[in-house]
């Protein structure tokens, strides 16, 4: 299967078709953001001549892109440090302690999992708003640990059960404590997992749009994509600038793919291969 | 998943244990030692209760009852009857069949290009690493930055002049909006199934290959009848979740994209669900919710079965 050299470069070439169309809409973004508006009007197609960062400026100081900015690092920060810390407590207690009602855990968890957010959307967001906490970040936080908790679990546990439990009961023998081994022992092992699962539920958090839209409704707590969205609107007839704010939201997830691809890999093909 | 459904009426007994310690206390001392797997299980299912299955239970609740005068009161089924005579219920319905039918379009798409990946075409690694750069985008960026691209004046209808083909405004028009749209979500989310079909794949037992290889296989027997017999774990839950993340996960794109129209042309369930709940009218949005979980659970039970069946007999 592996000697077949022609066969092999005449495949390679719709790949590569395929990458370049992956990637050109990008790049078309990023030339036409770098455009005056003269330019973009006179000349849409053709590329950049001089690096005008102007529109990135605007964007960020006309849209109050720092603001989103912040608002979206700390609702993302709390809600993955809150979605690990009580994953990692639940997969460690279902993988390996026995209690009674661990097996209906699991499956709540697992149903859970199935539930998509739509169908629950307009009785939670009730639910919430009987909390007082539609418009508040602790509303905003506890509907990201709410939705994207189940599968972190699913994924906590099933890494953690593949820790032998002779380390576990080893621990417990030389006078740790249940709570002793979680922190001493499986949150230094669970270390990789924790670091694909973070990693992971940043990214949902910061992507999303559906539960930022129900929850915040006053713009000055916008997350960053609801303000982007919101920025066309603002620049009907200036596109350069727009997709300059679209853009300068872009550049962090780049970052981060370029930083913690095989972490996020990893996140995704949890359960293709297995159970 | 099968297991799954049984499951639901169970759920309330699992937090009995936790409620119930206080209650064995005169008997054995309460002591956070003992209690521990409760302890450190108890914040995910109070969150998971109350956030989760409450909910669920209110919104199939809430589906029987009125909006606005009629809040709160019961009124049986008639929520779902005027969903069923709601013309944007029908283009939402019509909408899933077309959804459905580009389902196998990016399954195929993403296993025929894996298997070029695995068997390391020049280039694989940064192929994989390209085509998976989009999955990490919100929704939000993807619309706008295809808003340009697929605009009357954009960039694809310059190809499409230059090759003189007919300029399409792909997003203005009634029959061109939601394919455009699911195209724009398989360009975004075909190397999330991608990467999963390659875990799959390096779980093929390679001894399989070998075996296939001295014995003069050809690649296509290769893959028909080695590959995709030892895969059929993987593909199941390609499938499930490529159409769980179709029915699911277009919202940001409609939102930014098109708002569902142009009228009621790129409408999807979850788009009526959030467009009926901004209309207060929340109860009839709760019947679209309960129909949206039927179809879920139907299509995950549908397409487990029959794949199950189809790979048993290959």
């Amino acid at each position: 299967m592996r000697s077949r050299g022609a066969a092999r470069w005449i495949i390679a070439a719709p790949m590569a078709l395929l990458a370049i169309a992956t990637i050109y809409p990008m790049l078309y973004t990023l030339n036409i953001a770098l455009k005056s508006r003269v330019d973009y009007v006179l000349d849409r197609g053709g590329l950049t001549t001089d690096l005008n960062f102007q529109n990135f400026v605007d964007a960020w100081t006309q849209a109050n892109m720092g603001r989103y900015y912040l608002n979206s690092i700390f609702v993302t920060v709390v809600s993955v440090a809150l979605i690990l810390l009580i994953s990692s407590m639940a997969g460690f207690a279902l993988s390996h302690l026995t209690f009674r009602g661990s097996r209906a855990t699991f499956l709540l968890i697992l149903a859970a999992m199935m539930i998509p957010f739509q169908v629950i959307m307009v009785p939670f967001i009730k639910t919430l708003s009987d909390f007082s906490m539609i418009n508040t970040y602790p509303g905003l936080i506890v509907a990201y640990v709410s939705q994207f908790l189940p599968f972190t679990i699913y994924f906590m546990t099933a890494y953690f059960a593949r820790i032998p439990k002779e380390i576990t009961e080893a621990a417990r023998v030389d006078g740790n404590t249940i709570y002793g081994v979680f922190g001493r022992i499986m949150l230094p092992l669970g270390r990789p997992a924790l670091l694909s699962m973070g990693i992971l539920n940043a990214l949902f958090c910061w992507n999303d749009i559906l539960i930022s839209l129900l929850v915040m409704q006053s713009p000055s707590q916008r997350t960053l994509m609801v303000g982007v969205s919101a920025l066309r609107g603002q620049y009907p007839d200036n596109v350069p600038t727009y997709l300059a704010g679209v853009l300068l939201v872009v550049l962090p997830l780049i970052v981060v793919y370029l930083i913690f691809q095989r972490q996020i890999t990893t996140g995704v093909t949890a359960g293709a291969t297995k159970g | 998943m099968t297991a799954l459904l049984g499951s639901r009426p169970d759920v309330p007994t699992d937090v009995r244990p936790g409620a119930a310690s206080p209650k064995r206390r005169p008997r054995r001392r309460f002591s956070l030692e003992r209690s521990a797997p409760l302890v450190l299980v108890f914040p995910a299912i109070a969150i998971l209760l109350v956030f989760r299955v409450y909910p669920l239970v209110l919104g199939v609740n809430f589906s029987f009852t009125g909006d606005q005068e009629l809040n709160g009161v019961f009124i049986g089924l008639d929520n779902y009857v005027t969903l069923f005579t709601d013309v944007r219920f029908h283009a939402a319905a019509r909408n899933v069949i077309v959804v459905l039918l580009f389902v196998p379009l990016e399954v195929l798409v993403a296993g025929i290009l894996a298997t070029f990946i695995f068997l390391k075409v020049p280039g694989h690694r940064f192929y994989r690493s390209v085509y998976f750069l989009p999955v990490v985008l919100s929704p939000i960026i993807i619309g706008a930055i295809f808003n340009i691209v697929l605009a009357a004046n954009g960039p694809l209808n310059d190809v499409n002049k230059a090759l003189g083909l007919p300029v399409i405004d792909w997003l203005g028009q009634s029959n061109s909006a939601l394919p455009s749209v699911l195209g724009v979500h398989i360009w975004a989310t075909f190397g999330m199934a991608l990467v999963i079909f390659l875990a799959g794949f390096s779980t093929v037992d390679q001894e399989l290959l070998d075996a296939a290889r001295i014995d003069g296989a050809s690649l296509a027997q290769t893959i028909w009848y080695v590959v995709i017999p030892e895969l059929s774990q993987t593909i199941q839950f390609v499938f499930v979740t490529t159409t769980i993340g179709m029915l699911t996960g277009i919202f940001g794109l409609l939102y930014t994209m098109t708002a569902g129209g142009p009228g009621a042309a790129s409408y999807l369930p979850e788009f009526l669900i959030w467009k009926l709940n901004g209309e207060a009218k929340p109860a009839l949005a709760s019947a679209a919710s309960v129909v949206l979980l039927l179809l879920i659970l139907v299509i995950g039970l549908l397409q487990i079965r029959v794949l199950r069946r189809a790979t048993k007999e290959v």
